[in-house]
């Protein structure tokens, strides 16, 4: 199966010589496209750090990282603007979505970006919040909605440009259980629609929904687990 | 980011930006506002004042003139033999300085004053009669407006012949024409041949007529004056007036012209020579300083709102961080932020611009107003108020925009 995730040895130091913190040690990890991976340790163990790189948010100080197949690790600012344009979907714990734009507008910004007509922004944000099941919020603004439907929005949001990979970092952290447990039923429902979804959580529980577990410890992975299905 | 480039798309986008941000965009929209308000307002008061003098001198007969007249040359003691000699500004320095260069004047006049008692049977005055010689009236703004000019034998004989002012007409003929009339100057009987058009000049619409006293005009012949009132055989003047029309031929004209007239003069400096145009120069020159301090004025005004504008951006920006992250998370690249950022402070740039150009009309239209003088808007005025604010706008713009620019998306994601 084809990997839209690999990276190989990869090491992130924060920090110059005699100060240099070390996040990541040496990452070894793939995740082949449509499964749904929980990336899960404690604070401080780099799962951050890995995230950024992962969503190239940042760059690795070593080793390589191929994203949907494509090496990624030596690009530049604005071509990393693309690649995240393109093929990342990012899911924030606090939703991050423009307040004073409409929901229906905090859709589009990622086709906005990749240089998608007006008309055609509308059209498609409007068969996405179909999808997320918000369609009549359209032109609402984000303060109007409750934390669920907020999160909903950056849902489809992350789907807006069908990305590679649905990066989402404590997705629920900020919704009680059961408005939570809808949107990781939300994640699930996608994830069976075929997207590959890397889910950053410290919650056993919800690290359990996910096919396979990925725990991190100091910059490490730990034992990798068998890959489920 | 193929499209992304496109300019329109990018306005669009920063115009749903500032319609979402309006209190933000109205602040840094006003500095640009007032600046180009106080730029175009001023250039336009002092536009609009100079303009009201040109008007005057028009009126006056034109600025494109060369005056001389008689200056004292004996300071004190007695006069040296050459003084003595000197037969001062007369008739034929008229003659010699026309003759000197016909290619750079176009009329010449001459007018020798007196005072006389003027009767006729409503009115008994003493007046100033000015003797006039040449082209003394198109050459001073006056217009016939009944009867005739003086032909040229009776100028050249001194015949006792007349035109009055409106004023002179009005007191000396109260009840009807004045034409083929006559009035008695000292004793002598002299015949009305024209009346002047009435001049009229107010510098505000309330005013009294600033040319009233033009309208007292009563002249003869120069040589009438000479010759008949004083007996001056050499016909001595109190003023002669060219007409240059072309201004740049002016200074040699009026250098060489002191060359001749002190020939004439027994080498004395008994004369003044007064230029028109280098006057007006010396009045623009002053209307110049007027529009340095109102652009300045105009300009710091812009440095001012800049300021301000760069605060409020860069503030903005701090309330912005974690928009801009979300916004680099997405897809978007610095130089994507960047441009973002120019185009919206371009946008509040225009949009502070054309209210900022209608205010300084307003500005201008009620100063006129207060002053009484017609508003005159100078495109260049526009242009030049739009282009400056337009500038900074953009200048100002620069420094967040560059700032917003380089954030890192993951630090930009993680500010509180």
């Amino acid at each position: 199966m084809e990997n839209v995730i690999v990276t190989r040895g990869l090491t992130k130091v924060f920090g110059a010589n005699g100060n240099a913190v070390y996040a990541l040690r040496g990452i070894e990890l793939e995740v082949a496209r449509g499964e749904f991976v929980a990336l899960v340790g404690p604070s401080g163990s780099g799962k951050s750090t890995l995230m950024a790189i992962i969503g190239c948010l940042d760059s690795p100080s070593a080793g390589t990282y191929a994203l949907d197949g494509e090496p990624v690790e030596r690009l530049s600012g604005a071509a990393l603007a693309r690649i995240r344009n393109e093929k990342v979907g990012f899911v924030f714990q606090t939703y991050n979505l423009l307040p004073r734009a409409t929901v229906s507008r905090n859709v589009e910004l990622p086709m906005l970006y990749a240089g998608i007509g007006r008309k055609q922004r509308r059209t498609r944000a409007l068969e996405l919040l179909e999808k997320v099941g918000i369609p009549e919020k359209a032109d609402r603004l984000p303060s109007e909605l409750s934390g669920g439907q907020r999160q909903r929005v950056a849902i489809a949001r992350a789907l807006a440009n069908s990305p590679a990979l649905l990066l989402a970092d404590e997705p629920t952290g900020a919704l009680d259980s059961k408005t939570g447990a809808e949107v990781l039923g939300l994640f699930q429902q996608l994830n069976r629609q075929g997207h590959t979804v890397l889910l950053v959580t410290h919650d056993p529980k919800i690290a359990a929904l996910a096919s396979r577990r990925v725990e991190l410890y100091d910059g490490l992975v730990l034992a990798p687990e068998p890959r489920a299905a | 980011m193929n499209a992304t480039g496109a300019f329109g798309l990018r306005v669009a986008e920063s115009w749903t930006e500032i319609r979402e941000n309006l209190g933000r965009s109205a602040l840094q929209a006003l500095g640009v506002m007032v600046g180009v308000a106080s730029v175009l307002g001023g250039f336009s008061i002092s536009d609009s004042h100079e303009a009201r003098s040109d008007e005057r001198w028009r009126k006056l007969g034109g600025m494109e003139r060369l005056n001389v007249q008689p200056a004292a040359a004996i300071k004190d003691g007695t006069p040296s033999a050459l003084q003595s000699a000197n037969l001062g500004l007369r008739n034929l320095d008229a003659d010699e300085g026309e003759e000197m260069n016909r290619k750079a004047v176009n009329a010449t006049s001459v007018q020798k004053n007196a005072r006389a008692r003027v009767r006729s049977t409503y009115a008994d005055q003493t007046r100033q009669i000015s003797g006039i010689g040449g082209d003394f009236l198109p050459l001073n703004g006056y217009e016939i407006e009944r009867g005739r000019l003086f032909s040229t034998s009776e100028l050249e004989a001194g015949a006792p012949v007349c035109l009055l002012g409106a004023e002179a007409a009005a007191v000396f003929f109260p009840t009807g024409d004045a034409i083929g009339e006559s009035v008695s100057v000292e004793d002598a009987r002299v015949v009305v041949v024209g009346v002047l058009r009435e001049l009229v000049f107010r510098w505000r619409d309330g005013d009294g007529n600033a040319f009233a006293w033009r309208n007292r005009l009563i002249a003869v012949p120069s040589t009438y004056v000479a010759t008949r009132m004083q007996g001056d055989r050499y016909q001595r003047v109190d003023r002669v007036t060219f007409k240059i029309p072309d201004l740049t031929l002016m200074e040699g004209f009026a250098n060489d012209l002191v060359a001749v007239l002190k020939a004439n003069h027994r080498l004395q400096d008994d004369f003044r020579i007064d230029d028109i145009a280098a006057r007006m120069r010396k009045r623009q020159s002053q209307g110049q300083v007027y529009n340095i301090v109102f652009l300045l004025s105009g300009v710091l005004s812009l440095i001012g709102g800049g300021m301000v504008n760069v605060n409020i951006q860069l503030a903005s920006l701090k309330e912005r961080v974690r928009e801009i992250g979300v916004r680099m998370a997405i897809g978007a690249s610095g130089r994507e932020i960047f441009k973002s950022f120019l185009t919206e402070a371009m946008l509040l740039t225009m949009l502070g611009s054309l209210v900022g150009l209608l205010l300084g009309v307003l500005f201008s239209k009620a100063i006129c107003s207060f002053l009484e003088i017609p508003a005159l808007l100078r495109p260049s005025s526009f242009l030049l108020a739009f282009g400056v604010a337009a500038g900074f706008g953009v200048l100002f713009a620069l420094y967040p925009a560059w700032k917003a620019s380089r954030l890192s998306p993951m630090e930009a994601l993680r500010y509180e």
